[in-house]
């Protein structure tokens, strides 16, 4: 793996994803990683939520706060 | 623990009882998919999974075994990524490991380790100012702003924002292992 590479797979480990209302949105930078680089984006990813959890008051990782940040944008409380 | 326990408040509407149960669920989903991560984003797939499980629990029936939601998440994630490999018009590596990950039942769940949880924050503690700044800007935004908005809003470069998050999660790997405390071992890569 090269610098770019990851560099790119610590982009594409995060859970930012793109707000799509009608299709799956993935990391613009995903389809710059060939198949080495994807599954090396996975599990970091996967460690980096397992993280993020430990260190969340409430033990979510940033995926699931982005999840609840969806839900409450489209069902906002009364 | 059967995550099963917040079935009825999630169906009466409750974020926040969703929100417990995801804590639970979210890493068996993933770990579910693992054998699409070479084709499909999973990322973007655990995500749209968590949404639609939140938005069909109110018609869930259970079936009187335990973590029948989270059977139910994985089956929906599975079927997502099927979907979404024939629309990317890929195949997963091993045709043999996506039928076993089909079958497969969800992992049972582990319970947070109060412990862990204080070595992990108290090495976060420890880490330098801008690699620190650079996490924290990421748990944050909590998967709301893309890393060059972060990097804007720290006034870093992009690049220097990302080799900030690297250098944080490593020291933050190398904090634990002096500790004793066994780690993903792709966190320190």
């Amino acid at each position: 793996m090269t610098d770019d590479d990851e560099l790119l797979i610590e982009q594409v480990a995060s859970a930012y994803r793109p707000v799509s209302r009608d299709e799956l949105r993935y990391h613009p930078r995903w389809h710059d990683l060939g198949a080495a680089g994807r599954e090396r984006a996975f599990a970091r990813g996967k460690a980096l939520r397992a993280l993020e959890a430990a260190l969340d008051p409430d033990g979510l990782s940033t995926t699931a706060r982005a999840v609840l940040a969806r839900i409450e944008q489209a069902f906002p409380p009364k | 623990m059967d995550l099963d326990v917040h079935l009825e408040a999630i169906v009466g509407g409750d974020p926040r009882a969703f929100g417990h149960w995801m804590a639970g669920a979210e890493p068996r989903v993933r770990d579910s998919l693992r054998s699409f991560a070479r084709v499909i984003d999973v990322e973007a797939v655990v995500q749209e999974t968590l949404l639609r499980t939140w938005q069909v629990a109110p018609r869930f029936v259970p079936d009187g075994r335990p973590d029948g939601l989270l059977r139910m998440a994985v089956r929906i994630g599975r079927n997502l990524a099927v979907s979404e490999t024939r629309r990317m018009r890929t195949t997963p590596r091993d045709a043999d490991q996506l039928d076993a990950a089909m079958d497969a039942e969800p992992t049972p769940a582990s319970t947070p380790d109060p412990l862990l949880r204080r070595a992990i924050a108290e090495c976060r503690d420890k880490l330098p100012g801008k690699p620190r700044e650079a996490l924290d800007a990421r748990l944050a935004s909590a998967g709301g702003k893309d890393d060059h908005d972060l990097a804007t809003e720290l006034r870093m470069k992009l690049n220097t924002f990302l080799q900030n998050v690297t250098r944080a999660r490593q020291l933050l790997a190398e904090c634990l292992g002096k500790r004793g405390v066994v780690i993903d071992q792709e966190l320190g890569a």
